[in-house]
């Protein structure tokens, strides 16, 4: 019985360990690892061999390679260390911008067939037989058979569960935390945000992986032995399964549905005496019940029993000093001078008084800057020769476009013209088949899309592209570039290293909140705002990242107009501030209004450039819209 | 150098089962979106229907069309019943994947419970041996073969001439605007599953007849070249299946002859993770 106890313990530990690893790597960070059980597999065979003496010992009856003797800490370190190398490689698979179910069945094959391959080639890890008489940790100055050893063991492996779950928290709580999770809800976005989603997912790949292979050196030392039998496709199902149930995105949950599937589903139900005449019945059943807890939880709480917290950032700081509004002028943030004086927060669309008033002034603005074009009218962004080819069909054939710094550039042309492959080719959302692109007077063509949103190149996104699983201050806070915790190591370091600078970014976050009207929303989740209030969301969170150059791709679309002029106004404004805009409009009036000079694209060409009055003035480009 | 040809054979045979099991998989996959990966667990669950008859004393041949029939409608019931409603709620397609999986696990660990753990073979003559040069099969392997050649040509005529075939593809290719053109695309998913169906159970049949004794997970493996031979095609693509299934079939078999016949499945794993990775859309597919 006590056997019985603590062998539930070594497992709700072993289980628990492993599960917030999949919950770090495929509840925070997106990364779909449907091999989850290799490294585990990986850790367990390695802890057991770097433990095991050499394999001609015990009359050589087992064969293994290592056989290193080691005591007791080196086996669970060498599992961890084993389990995190092992997931480089694997960072290429899923790296691979290919469908998620694809590359989960790739992950999934391949863990069939590290089976296959250990169970038939004997030398590595003993084959199907696998090893046994594992030592168990500290053997030599304990007895494992005791009952004291037994309990001593189950309450280790807690207390590493426990710490595990302190690492895991300690990351995802970080601003490195709130990127991988961006990561996980739109890794386009994550990109074009200056994210470099290829480390993030490596990182991602390699925490999980040694946290599983930590879980499986912890697991061998206690039952001594570990066979291919041990870790079929099906024990990464279960895995799944408990994270799901427990709740994505929570450590908590992974803990409890740790507890729920792989310990009282698959393991406290190994000790019920088998039924006379059908000895396979109980463990088949077994296998059926967590079959239908899978899609019964599935289906009625899809977002788990304990589902992931909501982060009311704005709530947490709303008493604290320096949070009031009107206090944001004075807050040391970078965005201080941005939401200084010369502009004032100013409320869009909220305040209907104001409305008539807003929009004279707004004409006269847009007439006085299209009359006096900025003293510094210097080319910040240029394309030459710009090709962009889909399957043989050029949907941009050679556009050469120069943007000044300081303007409000429009790109305009009708349904297919290649304004958003201009758009997406100048951010590197897009690589271009040939041209080349220069931003402040380097070559960027072949960076990616990170880097150039580093060095100030930022982009929005036609379709919505909101990280709806975190709240609205929280994709604010995402695009700042330079967090001091959003480093791997800088989020080890914890609150303390990283907290005072998060303060102050998310006053500066709320004052451009407040800019916007939309101070209210800032602990709701951005998914489930209204469409224009997500295009806002989108807009700020790209002013966030104080870009030298704004590639707005058809911001107003589905905005209210009233909305899309006050917008326009804010976009106005921020050119006079030094800020360069590239707009894809579909709206002319819009481009009548606020653009100068606009670009017209037909079947990937530029037709026209020039101020809108002139162009409208042009038949060609009249002709263009209408026919095309 | 006969066992290199003998095992072309093998490989034949293979390629046969394989194709009957890939075009049903790659049917479901074109109308439906879904990679259906408890396609081995309805094989497997054909295959042992087909058991009960034939070990109660009915001829295999006789009790073939039960594992037809169990294929067919038990893949219509997943469809409605599990699929469907699930793609309805907006189900991503990695939580799709696990219910697949989770549904695998009920139907194989299911069948465990009620047949057993032991593994079972049908009782059957698999006939004189024919010689054809260093090639050796049995009269059996040859008919499996010659029903996957006949079965091909049937759904090739299906596809390409018939009504039906034209609303599949038609449904393949952009569901919506097939129902816009007034198209049943309800009626004509649960067919294209029907169909798909039986051509799973038939393959479970000829899996079963071929691989001699066969237990409730024996197919876990077969669907990784199911899944070789449809991602090497292109998956919804059933012509790209059908090259898929011979490529995968002989490739296995072949290699099985030329290195350790434990490791002929490796060959299938590692196309279908080049597939995977570098070109997705298969050989024949144009569809990402």
């Amino acid at each position: 019985m006590v056997y019985y106890i603590t062998t539930l313990l070594v497992y709700a530990g072993v289980d628990a360990i492993a599960c917030l690893g999949l919950s770090q790597q495929f509840g925070v960070g997106g990364v779909t690892n449907f091999g989850f059980i290799i490294f585990q597999a990986a850790g367990a065979y390695v802890a057991g061999a770097l433990s095991l003496p050499s394999d001609h010992v015990d009359g050589g009856f087992q064969s293994y390679i290592l056989g290193w003797h080691l005591p007791f800490p080196f086996p669970w370190i060498g599992a961890t260390v084993v389990g995190g190398l092992l997931a480089i490689p694997f960072a290429l698979i899923v790296g691979k911008r290919i469908r998620g179910d694809f590359a989960a069945i790739g992950l999934l094959v391949t863990a069939v067939m590290f089976n296959l391959l250990v169970t038939n080639y004997v030398p590595l890890f003993n084959g199907a037989a696998g090893l046994s008489l594992v030592p168990s940790p500290l053997q030599g100055s304990f007895n494992p058979q005791s009952t004291g050893y037994q309990w001593g063991y189950g309450i280790v492996a807690i207390l590493v569960a426990f710490a595990t779950y302190l690492f895991v928290t300690r990351i995802t709580e970080s601003p490195y935390g709130r990127s991988l999770r961006a990561m996980r809800d739109n890794d386009t976005v994550a990109d074009s945000l200056g994210k470099n989603v290829r480390s993030l997912r490596t990182s991602s790949l390699i925490i999980g992986g040694a946290i599983a292979g930590l879980s499986g050196g912890v697991l061998v030392g206690f039952i001594n032995l570990w066979d291919p039998q041990a870790w079929g496709y099906a024990e990464t199902v279960v895995l799944f399964a408990a994270v799901i149930i427990g709740g994505l995105g929570n450590h908590r949950g992974a803990m409890l549905g740790a507890v729920l599937v792989p310990v009282a589903f698959e393991e406290a139900t190994r000790y019920i005496p088998p039924v006379p005449g059908n000895p396979n019945l109980i463990p088949a059943l077994q296998w059926v019940v967590i079959g239908l807890l899978i899609l019964v939880f599935l289906w009625f709480r899809p977002q788990g029993i304990l589902p992931e917290r909501r982060r009311k950032l704005a709530t947490r700081f709303a008493s604290e000093p320096g949070m009031q509004p009107g206090a944001m002028d004075s807050a040391p943030a970078p965005l201080a001078d941005f939401a200084g004086p010369v502009t004032g927060p100013k409320p869009v669309g909220v305040t209907e008084t104001e409305v008539t008033e807003t929009e004279t002034v707004g004409v006269g603005a847009a007439d006085g800057q299209a009359d006096a074009p900025p003293a510094t009218s210097d080319v910040i962004l240029e394309c030459r020769d710009l090709v962009r080819e889909f399957d043989g069909v050029r949907a941009v054939d050679g556009v050469s476009m120069a943007f000044q710094r300081g303007r409000l550039t429009g790109i305009i042309g009708p349904n297919g013209a290649g304004k958003s492959t201009v758009l997406a080719m100048l951010a590197g959302t897009l690589p271009s088949t040939s041209g080349q692109i220069l931003f402040k007077g380097e070559d960027v063509t072949r960076l990616p899309a990170f880097r150039r949103a580093r060095m100030g190149l930022v982009r929005t996104f036609q379709l919505a592209s909101e990280f709806k699983r975190l709240t609205v201050l929280e994709n604010l806070l995402t695009a700042i570039p330079d967090q001091e915790g959003d480093s791997f190591v800088g989020a080890l370091r914890g609150r303390r290293r990283w907290g005072a600078q998060e303060r102050e970014l998310i006053d500066s976050a709320q004052a451009m909140l407040e800019r916007f009207g939309l101070l209210g929303l800032a602990d709701r989740y951005a998914g489930d705002l209204s469409g224009g209030q997500r295009r806002l969301v989108e807009i700020m969170r790209a002013l966030m990242a104080q870009p030298a150059v704004l590639l707005l791709d058809e911001p107003m679309a589905g905005v209210h107009p009233r909305l899309a002029h006050d917008i326009g106004m804010q976009l106005v404004r921020l050119c006079e501030e030094g800020t360069t805009i590239v707009m894809v409009e579909h709206e002319l009036s819009i481009m009548d209004e606020f653009c100068d000079p606009v670009y017209v694209l037909a079947d990937g060409r530029v037709l026209a450039q020039g101020a809108m009055a002139a162009l409208r003035a042009k038949e060609e480009v009249v002709e263009a819209y209408l026919v095309g | 150098m006969s066992v290199f040809i003998a095992s072309i054979g093998f490989g034949l045979v293979t390629a046969a089962v394989l194709a009957l099991a890939s075009v049903g998989f790659t049917l479901q996959f074109a109308v439906t979106n879904v990679l259906n990966l408890a396609y081995g667990g309805v094989m497997i669950v054909a295959a042992y229907a087909a058991y009960a008859l034939n070990e109660r004393g009915v001829n295999i041949w006789i009790s073939a069309p039960a594992a037809i029939l169990i294929g067919a409608v038990l893949s219509v019931l997943l469809n409605n019943l599990i699929y469907t409603p699930f793609g309805r709620r907006g189900t991503t397609p990695i939580a799709m994947v696990i219910v697949a999986l989770g549904m695998t696990l009920i139907l194989e660990f299911g069948t465990q419970a009620l047949a057993g753990p032991t593994n079972v073979s049908y009782i059957m003559s698999q006939g004189a041996t024919v010689k054809l040069g260093s090639i050796e099969l049995t009269v059996v392997q040859l008919v499996i073969i010659g029903l996957s050649i006949v079965v091909m040509i049937l759904v090739h005529g299906l596809i390409r001439y018939t009504r039906l075939g034209k609303a599949m593809r038609a449904t393949a290719a952009n569901r919506n605007l097939a129902r816009n053109c007034g198209i049943r695309t309800d009626r004509v998913i649960t067919v294209t599953w029907l169909i798909s169906g039986a051509l799973c159970g038939l393959a479970g049949l000829t899996f079963a007849m071929n691989s001699g004794t066969f237990g409730a997970t024996s197919t876990d493996i077969f669907l990784v070249l199911i899944l070789a031979a449809v991602f090497l095609g292109g998956p919804g693509e059933p012509y790209g299946a059908m090259l898929g299934a011979l490529i995968i079939g002989l490739a296995t078999e072949v290699s099985a002859s030329i290195i350790v016949s434990d490791y002929k499945d490796v060959v299938a794993f590692v196309i279908l993770l080049a597939m995977l990775t570098i070109r997705p859309t298969g050989l024949l597919g144009a569809r990402a």
